[in-house]
Protein backbone atom coordinates (compact mmCIF):
# COMPACT_ATOMS: atom_id res chain seq x y z
CA UNK A 1 0.00 0.00 0.00
CA UNK A 2 1.74 3.69 -0.85
CA UNK A 3 2.05 6.09 1.09
CA UNK A 4 -1.05 8.58 -0.01
CA UNK A 5 -3.35 5.19 -0.07
CA UNK A 6 -2.58 5.15 3.35
CA UNK A 7 -3.09 8.82 4.15
CA UNK A 8 -6.60 8.82 3.26
CA UNK A 9 -7.51 6.02 4.86
CA UNK A 10 -6.26 7.27 7.93
CA UNK A 11 -8.50 10.73 7.11
CA UNK A 12 -11.44 8.45 6.81
CA UNK A 13 -10.63 7.29 10.49
CA UNK A 14 -10.93 10.17 11.38
CA UNK A 15 -14.00 10.74 9.45
CA UNK A 16 -15.77 7.73 11.31
CA UNK A 17 -14.64 9.46 14.80
CA UNK A 18 -16.12 12.46 13.45
CA UNK A 19 -19.64 10.36 13.03
CA UNK A 20 -19.10 8.77 16.45
CA UNK A 21 -18.91 12.24 17.87
CA UNK A 22 -21.61 13.09 15.59
CA UNK A 23 -24.20 10.11 17.19
CA UNK A 24 -22.99 11.25 20.65
CA UNK A 25 -23.90 14.91 20.32
CA UNK A 26 -27.36 13.63 19.10
CA UNK A 27 -28.11 11.05 22.10
CA UNK A 28 -26.23 12.75 24.39
CA UNK A 29 -24.42 8.97 25.59
CA UNK A 30 -23.48 5.94 24.24
CA UNK A 31 -20.76 3.53 24.30
CA UNK A 32 -17.96 5.11 22.98
CA UNK A 33 -14.89 3.55 24.44
CA UNK A 34 -15.10 0.12 22.24
CA UNK A 35 -16.55 1.93 19.74
CA UNK A 36 -13.55 4.42 19.30
CA UNK A 37 -10.76 1.71 20.11
CA UNK A 38 -12.42 -0.41 16.92
CA UNK A 39 -12.22 2.66 14.55
CA UNK A 40 -8.95 1.50 12.78
CA UNK A 41 -10.51 -1.96 12.30
CA UNK A 42 -13.52 -1.39 10.69
CA UNK A 43 -12.10 1.37 8.65
CA UNK A 44 -9.87 -1.32 7.13
CA UNK A 45 -12.44 -3.52 6.42
CA UNK A 46 -15.30 -1.31 5.13
CA UNK A 47 -13.01 1.25 3.05
CA UNK A 48 -10.37 -1.80 1.94
CA UNK A 49 -10.88 -5.33 2.73
CA UNK A 50 -14.90 -6.14 2.40
CA UNK A 51 -16.69 -6.94 -0.68
CA UNK A 52 -19.42 -4.77 -0.45
CA UNK A 53 -21.26 -2.57 -2.56
CA UNK A 54 -23.66 -0.34 -0.69
CA UNK A 55 -26.24 0.09 -3.79
CA UNK A 56 -26.52 -3.60 -3.12
CA UNK A 57 -26.25 -4.79 0.26
CA UNK A 58 -28.22 -7.95 0.33
CA UNK A 59 -25.43 -9.07 -2.75
CA UNK A 60 -25.40 -13.05 -2.43
CA UNK A 61 -21.50 -13.00 -3.04
CA UNK A 62 -20.73 -10.06 -0.37
CA UNK A 63 -18.14 -10.24 2.53
CA UNK A 64 -20.64 -10.45 5.47
CA UNK A 65 -19.48 -8.17 8.87
CA UNK A 66 -20.94 -9.48 12.08
CA UNK A 67 -20.13 -7.23 15.33
CA UNK A 68 -20.13 -9.33 17.91
CA UNK A 69 -19.61 -6.75 20.74
CA UNK A 70 -23.03 -4.93 19.40
CA UNK A 71 -22.72 -2.51 21.93
CA UNK A 72 -19.76 -0.83 19.66
CA UNK A 73 -22.74 -0.22 16.97
CA UNK A 74 -21.60 3.57 16.97
CA UNK A 75 -18.26 2.73 15.20
CA UNK A 76 -20.53 0.42 12.74
CA UNK A 77 -23.02 2.99 11.68
CA UNK A 78 -20.29 5.92 11.54
CA UNK A 79 -18.66 3.52 8.47
CA UNK A 80 -21.83 2.07 6.98
CA UNK A 81 -23.02 5.74 6.78
CA UNK A 82 -19.13 6.91 5.62
CA UNK A 83 -19.41 4.08 3.14
CA UNK A 84 -22.75 4.77 1.98
CA UNK A 85 -25.43 2.71 2.78
CA UNK A 86 -27.60 5.45 4.19
CA UNK A 87 -27.79 9.08 4.60
CA UNK A 88 -25.64 10.62 7.22
CA UNK A 89 -28.40 12.50 8.78
CA UNK A 90 -29.26 9.29 10.37
CA UNK A 91 -26.74 9.95 12.67
CA UNK A 92 -28.62 12.61 14.16
CA UNK A 93 -31.23 10.90 15.36
CA UNK A 94 -29.71 8.87 17.72
CA UNK A 95 -31.48 8.67 21.28
CA UNK A 96 -34.26 9.78 19.74
CA UNK A 97 -37.51 7.44 19.70
CA UNK A 98 -37.95 4.98 17.01
CA UNK A 99 -34.48 5.97 15.89
CA UNK A 100 -32.83 3.72 12.83
CA UNK A 101 -30.01 4.02 15.12
CA UNK A 102 -30.92 2.07 18.41
CA UNK A 103 -27.97 1.71 21.00
CA UNK A 104 -27.77 -2.02 19.50
CA UNK A 105 -27.66 -2.58 15.92
CA UNK A 106 -31.04 -3.90 14.27
CA UNK A 107 -30.56 -5.27 10.51
CA UNK A 108 -34.70 -4.81 10.07
CA UNK A 109 -34.06 -0.76 10.53
CA UNK A 110 -30.92 0.17 8.23
CA UNK A 111 -29.45 -1.88 4.97
CA UNK A 112 -25.91 -3.12 5.50
CA UNK A 113 -26.10 -4.84 9.28
CA UNK A 114 -26.10 -8.27 8.50
CA UNK A 115 -27.21 -9.66 12.77
CA UNK A 116 -28.95 -8.00 15.56
CA UNK A 117 -26.36 -8.55 17.79
CA UNK A 118 -25.97 -6.67 21.93
CA UNK A 119 -26.46 -9.44 24.38
CA UNK A 120 -22.91 -11.41 24.08
CA UNK A 121 -21.64 -14.30 22.96
CA UNK A 122 -23.88 -14.24 20.15
CA UNK A 123 -21.72 -13.01 17.07
CA UNK A 124 -19.50 -16.05 16.44
CA UNK A 125 -21.86 -18.88 16.15
CA UNK A 126 -23.91 -16.98 14.30
CA UNK A 127 -20.70 -15.89 12.28
CA UNK A 128 -19.86 -19.59 12.05
CA UNK A 129 -23.43 -20.49 10.52
CA UNK A 130 -22.57 -17.97 7.91
CA UNK A 131 -19.18 -19.10 6.89
CA UNK A 132 -20.33 -22.77 6.53
CA UNK A 133 -23.63 -21.59 4.85
CA UNK A 134 -21.42 -19.60 1.87
CA UNK A 135 -18.74 -22.43 2.32
CA UNK A 136 -21.49 -25.61 1.08
CA UNK A 137 -22.49 -22.71 -1.62
CA UNK A 138 -18.78 -22.56 -2.91
CA UNK A 139 -18.91 -18.88 -2.38
CA UNK A 140 -15.58 -17.11 -2.30
CA UNK A 141 -17.16 -14.95 0.28
CA UNK A 142 -15.68 -14.03 3.94
CA UNK A 143 -16.96 -13.54 6.97
CA UNK A 144 -15.48 -11.02 9.39
CA UNK A 145 -16.39 -10.35 13.14
CA UNK A 146 -15.42 -8.01 15.80
CA UNK A 147 -15.72 -9.67 19.26
CA UNK A 148 -14.78 -7.35 22.44
CA UNK A 149 -12.06 -8.68 25.04
CA UNK A 150 -14.57 -8.76 27.97
CA UNK A 151 -16.77 -10.46 25.86
CA UNK A 152 -14.46 -13.39 25.82
CA UNK A 153 -15.78 -14.49 29.25
CA UNK A 154 -18.98 -15.61 27.92
CA UNK A 155 -18.55 -19.34 27.50
CA UNK A 156 -21.19 -19.91 24.26
CA UNK A 157 -18.23 -18.19 22.51
CA UNK A 158 -15.50 -20.77 23.17
CA UNK A 159 -18.48 -23.31 21.83
CA UNK A 160 -18.32 -21.70 18.64
CA UNK A 161 -14.99 -21.83 18.84
CA UNK A 162 -14.30 -25.34 18.79
CA UNK A 163 -16.86 -25.90 15.99
CA UNK A 164 -15.62 -22.99 13.64
CA UNK A 165 -11.97 -24.78 13.93
CA UNK A 166 -14.18 -28.30 13.54
CA UNK A 167 -15.77 -27.50 10.67
CA UNK A 168 -12.67 -26.01 9.79
CA UNK A 169 -14.33 -22.61 8.52
CA UNK A 170 -10.83 -21.14 6.96
CA UNK A 171 -13.09 -18.07 5.44
CA UNK A 172 -13.91 -17.13 9.15
CA UNK A 173 -11.44 -14.36 10.43
CA UNK A 174 -12.06 -12.70 13.82
CA UNK A 175 -11.13 -9.52 15.33
CA UNK A 176 -10.56 -9.74 19.16
CA UNK A 177 -10.73 -5.66 20.02
CA UNK A 178 -8.59 -6.21 23.08
CA UNK A 179 -8.82 -2.62 24.43
CA UNK A 180 -8.53 -4.45 27.85
CA UNK A 181 -10.90 -2.03 29.92
CA UNK A 182 -14.83 -3.50 30.62
CA UNK A 183 -17.50 -1.96 33.13
CA UNK A 184 -15.91 -3.19 36.13
CA UNK A 185 -12.44 -2.48 35.35
CA UNK A 186 -9.28 -4.00 33.46
CA UNK A 187 -10.95 -7.12 31.87
CA UNK A 188 -8.08 -9.16 33.19
CA UNK A 189 -8.36 -8.41 36.68
CA UNK A 190 -12.29 -9.13 36.36
CA UNK A 191 -11.89 -11.97 34.47
CA UNK A 192 -8.73 -12.85 32.75
CA UNK A 193 -8.51 -14.48 29.12
CA UNK A 194 -4.51 -15.20 29.56
CA UNK A 195 -2.91 -16.50 27.57
CA UNK A 196 -5.21 -15.18 25.14
CA UNK A 197 -3.47 -16.27 21.94
CA UNK A 198 -2.53 -19.45 23.18
CA UNK A 199 -6.10 -20.09 24.23
CA UNK A 200 -7.34 -19.53 20.74
CA UNK A 201 -4.52 -21.53 19.67
CA UNK A 202 -5.65 -24.59 21.50
CA UNK A 203 -9.45 -23.89 20.61
CA UNK A 204 -8.16 -24.92 16.81
CA UNK A 205 -7.59 -21.07 15.16
CA UNK A 206 -4.50 -19.84 13.52
CA UNK A 207 -3.60 -16.69 15.68
CA UNK A 208 -1.82 -13.34 15.16
CA UNK A 209 -1.65 -10.85 17.69
CA UNK A 210 -1.08 -6.90 16.32
CA UNK A 211 -0.99 -3.11 16.79
CA UNK A 212 -4.82 -2.57 16.22
CA UNK A 213 -4.66 1.12 15.64
CA UNK A 214 -2.10 0.58 12.62
CA UNK A 215 -4.07 0.30 9.70
CA UNK A 216 -1.50 -1.02 7.29
CA UNK A 217 -0.59 -4.03 9.46
CA UNK A 218 -4.52 -4.56 9.61
CA UNK A 219 -4.62 -5.06 6.00
CA UNK A 220 -1.21 -6.77 5.91
CA UNK A 221 -2.41 -9.24 8.54
CA UNK A 222 -6.11 -10.18 6.89
CA UNK A 223 -4.25 -10.49 3.31
CA UNK A 224 -2.51 -13.72 5.42
CA UNK A 225 -5.16 -15.36 5.96
CA UNK A 226 -6.30 -18.09 6.74
CA UNK A 227 -2.61 -17.86 8.87
CA UNK A 228 -3.02 -21.93 8.76
CA UNK A 229 -4.72 -24.23 6.07
CA UNK A 230 -8.05 -25.08 7.08
CA UNK A 231 -8.11 -23.07 10.31
CA UNK A 232 -10.11 -20.25 11.04
CA UNK A 233 -8.33 -17.09 11.51
CA UNK A 234 -8.15 -14.48 14.60
CA UNK A 235 -6.29 -11.51 15.15
CA UNK A 236 -5.83 -10.09 18.63
CA UNK A 237 -6.05 -6.36 18.02
CA UNK A 238 -4.42 -4.53 20.99
CA UNK A 239 -5.88 -1.03 21.17
CA UNK A 240 -7.02 1.69 23.25
CA UNK A 241 -10.24 2.20 24.61
CA UNK A 242 -11.61 6.14 23.71
CA UNK A 243 -8.61 6.26 21.27
CA UNK A 244 -8.38 9.83 19.69
CA UNK A 245 -10.37 11.58 23.42
CA UNK A 246 -7.23 13.12 25.20
CA UNK A 247 -9.14 13.04 28.22
CA UNK A 248 -11.10 9.55 27.63
CA UNK A 249 -8.51 7.17 26.83
CA UNK A 250 -8.12 4.22 28.52
CA UNK A 251 -9.92 5.33 31.31
CA UNK A 252 -12.84 2.59 32.43
CA UNK A 253 -15.61 5.38 32.83
CA UNK A 254 -16.11 6.16 29.13
CA UNK A 255 -16.83 2.60 28.37
CA UNK A 256 -20.42 4.73 28.58
CA UNK A 257 -20.15 8.40 27.78
CA UNK A 258 -22.41 10.34 29.40
CA UNK A 259 -21.40 13.93 27.99
CA UNK A 260 -20.98 17.13 29.24
CA UNK A 261 -20.52 20.03 27.55
CA UNK A 262 -17.17 21.15 27.87
CA UNK A 263 -16.28 17.23 27.03
CA UNK A 264 -17.51 17.42 23.73
CA UNK A 265 -15.74 20.41 22.92
CA UNK A 266 -12.35 18.98 23.90
CA UNK A 267 -13.57 15.86 21.59
CA UNK A 268 -13.85 18.33 18.98
CA UNK A 269 -10.42 20.10 19.42
CA UNK A 270 -8.85 16.79 19.89
CA UNK A 271 -10.09 15.69 16.70
CA UNK A 272 -9.44 18.64 15.07
CA UNK A 273 -6.17 18.21 16.12
CA UNK A 274 -5.70 15.00 14.74
CA UNK A 275 -6.38 16.71 11.25
CA UNK A 276 -4.07 19.11 11.60
CA UNK A 277 -1.45 16.80 11.72
CA UNK A 278 -3.29 14.58 8.68
CA UNK A 279 -3.18 17.48 6.94
CA UNK A 280 0.54 18.22 7.53
CA UNK A 281 1.55 15.01 6.68
CA UNK A 282 -0.36 14.86 3.45
CA UNK A 283 1.45 18.23 2.54
CA UNK A 284 4.93 16.70 3.19
CA UNK A 285 3.99 13.80 0.38
CA UNK A 286 1.82 16.49 -2.08
CA UNK A 287 -1.40 15.49 -1.49
CA UNK B 1 -54.47 -47.33 9.79
CA UNK B 2 -56.63 -45.51 12.24
CA UNK B 3 -55.18 -46.13 16.41
CA UNK B 4 -52.13 -47.92 14.82
CA UNK B 5 -49.31 -46.92 17.25
CA UNK B 6 -46.00 -45.33 15.54
CA UNK B 7 -42.93 -43.91 16.53
CA UNK B 8 -43.53 -40.01 16.60
CA UNK B 9 -39.67 -39.76 16.17
CA UNK B 10 -39.18 -42.03 12.95
CA UNK B 11 -42.83 -39.94 12.10
CA UNK B 12 -40.54 -36.71 11.98
CA UNK B 13 -37.30 -38.16 10.91
CA UNK B 14 -38.98 -40.21 7.78
CA UNK B 15 -40.68 -36.55 6.98
CA UNK B 16 -37.81 -34.71 6.77
CA UNK B 17 -36.01 -37.30 5.01
CA UNK B 18 -38.79 -36.72 2.21
CA UNK B 19 -38.73 -32.74 2.33
CA UNK B 20 -35.03 -32.90 1.91
CA UNK B 21 -35.28 -34.80 -1.42
CA UNK B 22 -37.43 -31.97 -2.70
CA UNK B 23 -35.62 -29.52 -1.46
CA UNK B 24 -32.04 -29.26 -1.37
CA UNK B 25 -31.95 -26.39 1.37
CA UNK B 26 -32.64 -28.52 4.15
CA UNK B 27 -29.67 -29.26 6.54
CA UNK B 28 -29.89 -30.88 9.48
CA UNK B 29 -27.97 -29.58 12.81
CA UNK B 30 -27.08 -32.44 15.25
CA UNK B 31 -25.72 -31.35 19.09
CA UNK B 32 -25.10 -35.33 19.15
CA UNK B 33 -28.69 -35.47 18.76
CA UNK B 34 -30.00 -36.67 14.75
CA UNK B 35 -29.81 -39.98 15.59
CA UNK B 36 -31.90 -39.80 18.89
CA UNK B 37 -34.30 -37.62 16.95
CA UNK B 38 -35.09 -39.83 14.40
CA UNK B 39 -32.71 -38.61 12.02
CA UNK B 40 -29.92 -41.50 12.11
CA UNK B 41 -30.13 -42.09 8.35
CA UNK B 42 -30.10 -38.51 7.37
CA UNK B 43 -26.53 -38.81 7.45
CA UNK B 44 -25.64 -41.23 5.40
CA UNK B 45 -27.88 -40.11 2.63
CA UNK B 46 -27.16 -36.32 2.92
CA UNK B 47 -23.75 -36.24 4.23
CA UNK B 48 -23.10 -33.07 2.60
CA UNK B 49 -26.29 -31.96 4.33
CA UNK B 50 -25.35 -32.81 8.01
CA UNK B 51 -23.16 -30.90 10.83
CA UNK B 52 -22.49 -32.46 14.00
CA UNK B 53 -21.53 -29.73 16.69
CA UNK B 54 -21.30 -32.03 19.64
CA UNK B 55 -23.50 -30.92 22.90
CA UNK B 56 -23.61 -27.15 22.55
CA UNK B 57 -27.16 -26.30 22.03
CA UNK B 58 -27.10 -22.65 22.66
CA UNK B 59 -24.12 -22.78 19.50
CA UNK B 60 -25.94 -25.13 17.54
CA UNK B 61 -28.94 -22.12 17.26
CA UNK B 62 -26.18 -19.77 16.40
CA UNK B 63 -25.25 -21.76 13.60
CA UNK B 64 -28.26 -22.44 12.31
CA UNK B 65 -28.84 -18.75 12.43
CA UNK B 66 -25.98 -17.79 10.12
CA UNK B 67 -26.98 -20.48 7.93
CA UNK B 68 -30.42 -19.29 7.64
CA UNK B 69 -29.20 -15.79 6.33
CA UNK B 70 -27.46 -18.10 3.54
CA UNK B 71 -30.87 -19.25 2.44
CA UNK B 72 -30.48 -22.62 3.73
CA UNK B 73 -33.39 -24.08 6.04
CA UNK B 74 -31.50 -25.74 9.18
CA UNK B 75 -33.23 -27.83 10.97
CA UNK B 76 -32.28 -28.64 14.69
CA UNK B 77 -33.87 -31.41 16.32
CA UNK B 78 -32.72 -32.51 19.79
CA UNK B 79 -34.02 -33.18 23.74
CA UNK B 80 -37.22 -30.00 24.49
CA UNK B 81 -35.46 -28.24 26.82
CA UNK B 82 -32.16 -28.36 25.70
CA UNK B 83 -33.64 -26.65 22.78
CA UNK B 84 -35.63 -23.93 24.74
CA UNK B 85 -35.48 -23.33 28.18
CA UNK B 86 -31.33 -23.39 27.52
CA UNK B 87 -30.61 -21.71 24.47
CA UNK B 88 -33.63 -19.24 25.23
CA UNK B 89 -31.74 -16.37 24.60
CA UNK B 90 -29.95 -17.79 21.39
CA UNK B 91 -33.85 -18.69 20.03
CA UNK B 92 -34.97 -14.98 21.27
CA UNK B 93 -32.49 -13.43 19.59
CA UNK B 94 -30.68 -15.08 16.91
CA UNK B 95 -34.15 -16.56 15.17
CA UNK B 96 -36.92 -14.47 16.43
CA UNK B 97 -35.41 -10.87 16.62
CA UNK B 98 -33.41 -11.74 13.74
CA UNK B 99 -36.33 -13.20 11.77
CA UNK B 100 -34.49 -16.52 10.46
CA UNK B 101 -35.89 -19.38 8.93
CA UNK B 102 -34.82 -22.12 10.78
CA UNK B 103 -37.13 -25.21 12.31
CA UNK B 104 -36.30 -26.06 15.96
CA UNK B 105 -37.40 -29.44 16.98
CA UNK B 106 -37.80 -30.52 20.71
CA UNK B 107 -38.42 -34.40 20.87
CA UNK B 108 -39.44 -35.98 23.93
CA UNK B 109 -41.16 -33.09 25.00
CA UNK B 110 -43.54 -33.19 27.82
CA UNK B 111 -43.08 -36.00 30.24
CA UNK B 112 -42.58 -38.18 27.59
CA UNK B 113 -38.81 -39.17 29.06
CA UNK B 114 -40.65 -39.76 31.53
CA UNK B 115 -38.56 -41.90 33.73
CA UNK B 116 -35.24 -39.14 33.59
CA UNK B 117 -37.43 -36.56 35.85
CA UNK B 118 -37.63 -32.75 35.84
CA UNK B 119 -34.21 -31.71 34.13
CA UNK B 120 -35.10 -33.79 30.87
CA UNK B 121 -38.98 -33.17 31.20
CA UNK B 122 -40.06 -30.09 28.99
CA UNK B 123 -43.36 -28.86 30.50
CA UNK B 124 -42.14 -24.87 29.84
CA UNK B 125 -40.89 -24.91 26.33
CA UNK B 126 -44.57 -23.53 24.88
CA UNK B 127 -45.13 -21.10 27.56
CA UNK B 128 -41.52 -19.69 27.06
CA UNK B 129 -41.32 -19.68 23.25
CA UNK B 130 -44.64 -17.94 22.93
CA UNK B 131 -43.19 -15.02 24.03
CA UNK B 132 -40.97 -14.55 21.36
CA UNK B 133 -42.72 -12.34 18.34
CA UNK B 134 -43.01 -14.36 15.51
CA UNK B 135 -42.42 -17.88 16.31
CA UNK B 136 -44.74 -20.67 15.39
CA UNK B 137 -44.97 -23.12 17.53
CA UNK B 138 -46.55 -26.17 15.90
CA UNK B 139 -47.62 -29.34 18.99
CA UNK B 140 -49.16 -32.01 16.45
CA UNK B 141 -50.95 -35.03 18.15
CA UNK B 142 -50.51 -38.04 15.95
CA UNK B 143 -48.11 -39.91 13.23
CA UNK B 144 -49.91 -38.45 10.22
CA UNK B 145 -50.09 -34.82 11.75
CA UNK B 146 -46.54 -35.14 12.75
CA UNK B 147 -45.75 -35.89 8.60
CA UNK B 148 -47.82 -33.08 7.82
CA UNK B 149 -46.80 -30.42 10.08
CA UNK B 150 -43.24 -31.17 9.18
CA UNK B 151 -43.96 -30.07 5.43
CA UNK B 152 -46.08 -27.47 6.17
CA UNK B 153 -42.72 -26.33 8.61
CA UNK B 154 -40.68 -26.14 5.68
CA UNK B 155 -42.90 -24.29 3.47
CA UNK B 156 -43.53 -21.84 5.84
CA UNK B 157 -41.12 -19.06 5.77
CA UNK B 158 -39.91 -18.03 9.26
CA UNK B 159 -38.76 -19.39 12.76
CA UNK B 160 -40.42 -22.47 13.87
CA UNK B 161 -40.44 -24.54 16.94
CA UNK B 162 -41.92 -28.04 16.83
CA UNK B 163 -42.44 -30.31 19.59
CA UNK B 164 -42.78 -34.22 19.47
CA UNK B 165 -42.82 -36.85 21.97
CA UNK B 166 -40.96 -40.36 22.65
CA UNK B 167 -43.72 -43.10 23.26
CA UNK B 168 -45.35 -44.48 20.40
CA UNK B 169 -48.48 -42.65 19.78
CA UNK B 170 -51.87 -43.92 17.80
CA UNK B 171 -52.94 -42.33 14.17
CA UNK B 172 -56.10 -40.57 14.79
CA UNK B 173 -55.92 -39.18 11.45
CA UNK B 174 -56.55 -40.25 7.90
CA UNK B 175 -53.91 -39.78 5.60
CA UNK B 176 -56.09 -37.17 3.81
CA UNK B 177 -56.71 -35.04 6.55
CA UNK B 178 -56.39 -31.38 5.94
CA UNK B 179 -53.90 -29.92 7.60
CA UNK B 180 -52.98 -26.28 7.70
CA UNK B 181 -50.67 -23.90 10.46
CA UNK B 182 -52.69 -21.78 12.29
CA UNK B 183 -55.94 -23.69 11.71
CA UNK B 184 -57.34 -25.98 14.17
CA UNK B 185 -59.04 -29.24 13.34
CA UNK B 186 -62.71 -30.03 14.90
CA UNK B 187 -62.53 -33.85 15.20
CA UNK B 188 -65.95 -33.80 16.24
CA UNK B 189 -69.19 -31.61 16.65
CA UNK B 190 -71.00 -31.46 20.17
CA UNK B 191 -72.98 -28.80 21.82
CA UNK B 192 -72.37 -29.48 25.93
CA UNK B 193 -68.26 -28.60 26.55
CA UNK B 194 -65.86 -27.72 24.12
CA UNK B 195 -62.63 -30.17 24.68
CA UNK B 196 -59.89 -28.97 23.50
CA UNK B 197 -56.48 -31.08 23.20
CA UNK B 198 -52.75 -30.78 21.52
CA UNK B 199 -49.55 -32.39 21.22
CA UNK B 200 -48.62 -35.56 23.11
CA UNK B 201 -52.11 -36.27 25.33
CA UNK B 202 -54.93 -35.43 22.21
CA UNK B 203 -55.35 -39.10 22.07
CA UNK B 204 -56.21 -39.05 25.59
CA UNK B 205 -58.33 -36.10 25.03
CA UNK B 206 -59.94 -38.42 21.98
CA UNK B 207 -60.68 -41.20 24.34
CA UNK B 208 -62.47 -39.21 27.24
CA UNK B 209 -64.60 -37.70 24.72
CA UNK B 210 -65.90 -40.92 23.69
CA UNK B 211 -66.37 -41.73 27.40
CA UNK B 212 -68.21 -38.78 27.91
CA UNK B 213 -70.39 -39.00 24.97
CA UNK B 214 -71.36 -42.64 26.13
CA UNK B 215 -72.28 -40.65 29.79
CA UNK B 216 -74.48 -38.62 27.24
CA UNK B 217 -71.89 -35.65 27.37
CA UNK B 218 -71.82 -34.36 23.78
CA UNK B 219 -68.61 -32.72 22.97
CA UNK B 220 -66.90 -30.67 20.57
CA UNK B 221 -63.81 -32.49 20.64
CA UNK B 222 -60.87 -29.52 18.65
CA UNK B 223 -57.11 -30.51 17.88
CA UNK B 224 -55.15 -27.21 18.33
CA UNK B 225 -51.68 -28.99 16.92
CA UNK B 226 -50.60 -24.96 16.17
CA UNK B 227 -50.62 -23.28 19.37
CA UNK B 228 -49.00 -19.92 18.04
CA UNK B 229 -50.55 -18.37 15.87
CA UNK B 230 -53.90 -19.19 17.41
CA UNK B 231 -56.81 -20.43 15.36
CA UNK B 232 -58.80 -17.64 16.96
CA UNK B 233 -61.71 -18.42 14.99
CA UNK B 234 -62.91 -21.36 15.94
CA UNK B 235 -61.89 -21.27 19.50
CA UNK B 236 -63.71 -17.99 19.30
CA UNK B 237 -66.65 -19.21 18.06
CA UNK B 238 -66.46 -22.84 20.12
CA UNK B 239 -66.63 -20.08 22.95
CA UNK B 240 -69.58 -18.27 21.65
CA UNK B 241 -71.45 -21.40 20.51
CA UNK B 242 -70.94 -23.79 23.24
CA UNK B 243 -69.93 -21.43 26.51
CA UNK B 244 -67.97 -24.01 28.23
CA UNK B 245 -64.38 -24.79 27.13
CA UNK B 246 -62.00 -27.81 28.56
CA UNK B 247 -58.12 -27.50 27.57
CA UNK B 248 -56.33 -30.97 27.60
CA UNK B 249 -52.51 -30.66 27.24
CA UNK B 250 -48.99 -32.01 28.79
CA UNK B 251 -47.34 -28.49 29.81
CA UNK B 252 -47.60 -26.36 32.64
CA UNK B 253 -51.34 -24.82 32.68
CA UNK B 254 -48.50 -21.78 33.22
CA UNK B 255 -48.39 -20.43 29.67
CA UNK B 256 -49.39 -23.24 27.57
CA UNK B 257 -52.28 -23.58 24.78
CA UNK B 258 -54.95 -23.56 28.00
CA UNK B 259 -53.24 -20.31 29.32
CA UNK B 260 -53.17 -18.94 25.61
CA UNK B 261 -57.00 -20.18 24.92
CA UNK B 262 -57.83 -18.01 28.07
CA UNK B 263 -55.72 -14.89 27.45
CA UNK B 264 -57.91 -14.40 23.94
CA UNK B 265 -61.36 -15.29 25.42
CA UNK B 266 -60.65 -13.28 28.71
CA UNK B 267 -60.63 -10.17 26.17
CA UNK B 268 -63.12 -11.02 23.61
CA UNK B 269 -65.61 -13.32 24.98
CA UNK B 270 -65.07 -14.35 28.85
CA UNK B 271 -66.70 -18.26 29.17
CA UNK B 272 -66.10 -20.65 31.79
CA UNK B 273 -62.67 -22.84 31.53
CA UNK B 274 -60.99 -25.93 33.24
CA UNK B 275 -57.18 -26.09 31.87
CA UNK B 276 -56.00 -30.21 32.30
CA UNK B 277 -52.50 -29.68 32.72
CA UNK B 278 -49.57 -29.85 35.17
CA UNK B 279 -49.73 -27.14 37.86
CA UNK B 280 -46.80 -25.59 39.79
CA UNK B 281 -44.47 -28.31 40.50
CA UNK B 282 -41.58 -30.10 39.27
CA UNK B 283 -43.30 -33.53 37.88
CA UNK B 284 -42.33 -36.51 39.46
CA UNK B 285 -40.96 -39.58 37.27
CA UNK B 286 -42.22 -42.91 36.37
CA UNK B 287 -44.04 -45.29 33.56
CA UNK B 288 -45.23 -42.87 31.42
CA UNK B 289 -48.67 -43.80 31.43
CA UNK B 290 -48.84 -43.83 35.73
CA UNK B 291 -46.91 -40.52 35.21
CA UNK B 292 -49.22 -38.49 33.09
CA UNK B 293 -52.39 -40.44 35.43
CA UNK B 294 -50.30 -38.61 38.39
CA UNK B 295 -51.24 -35.43 36.65
CA UNK B 296 -54.91 -36.50 35.62
CA UNK B 297 -54.54 -36.65 32.17
CA UNK B 298 -55.76 -40.37 31.12
CA UNK B 299 -58.69 -40.51 29.88
CA UNK B 300 -61.34 -41.37 32.19
CA UNK B 301 -59.94 -38.98 34.61
CA UNK B 302 -60.47 -36.30 32.22
CA UNK B 303 -63.91 -37.44 31.71
CA UNK B 304 -64.36 -37.25 35.95
CA UNK B 305 -62.87 -33.59 35.48
CA UNK B 306 -64.89 -32.58 32.79
CA UNK B 307 -68.14 -33.73 34.25
CA UNK B 308 -67.08 -31.92 37.70
CA UNK B 309 -66.98 -28.88 35.54
CA UNK B 310 -69.84 -28.90 33.74
CA UNK B 311 -72.32 -29.84 36.98
CA UNK B 312 -70.19 -26.69 38.94
CA UNK B 313 -72.50 -24.23 38.02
Amino acid sequence: MDKKELLKLEYTALNLRRNILRLIRAGEAGHVGGALSSVEILTALYFYLLRIDPKKPDWSQRDRFVLSAGHKCLVLYAALAERGFFDKAVLDTYGSLDSRVPGHPNMHKLPGIETNTGALGHGLSISGGMALGIKLDKSPSKVYVVMGDGELAEGSNWEAASAAAMHKLDNLIVFVDRNNLQISGPTVEVMSYEPLAERWRSFGWGVRTIDGHNLETIIHTVKQTPFEIDKPSVIIADTVKSKGLSFAEGKVSYHYWKTKPDELEQAERDLDNIEKLLKAKMEGIGL
Amino acid sequence: MINELKDPRKSFGDAIMEAALENPNIVVLSADSSSGSGLGDFPAKFPDRHFEFGIMEQGVIGYACGLATTGKIPVFAAIAPFVTARPYEMFRNDLGYMNQNVKVVGRCAGLTYDQLGSTHHSLDDVAIIRTIPGVTIINPGDPVTIRKAVHAMIKHVGPCYMKIGNPKMPVLYPEDIDFRLGKGIVIKDGRDVALIGTGTVLSKAVAAAKLLEESGVSVRLIDIHTIKPLDRDLILSAAREIGKIVTVEEHFLAGGLGSAIAELCSQEFPVKMKMIGINDLYASNGPYEQLIGKYGLQPDQIKETVIKFLNNK
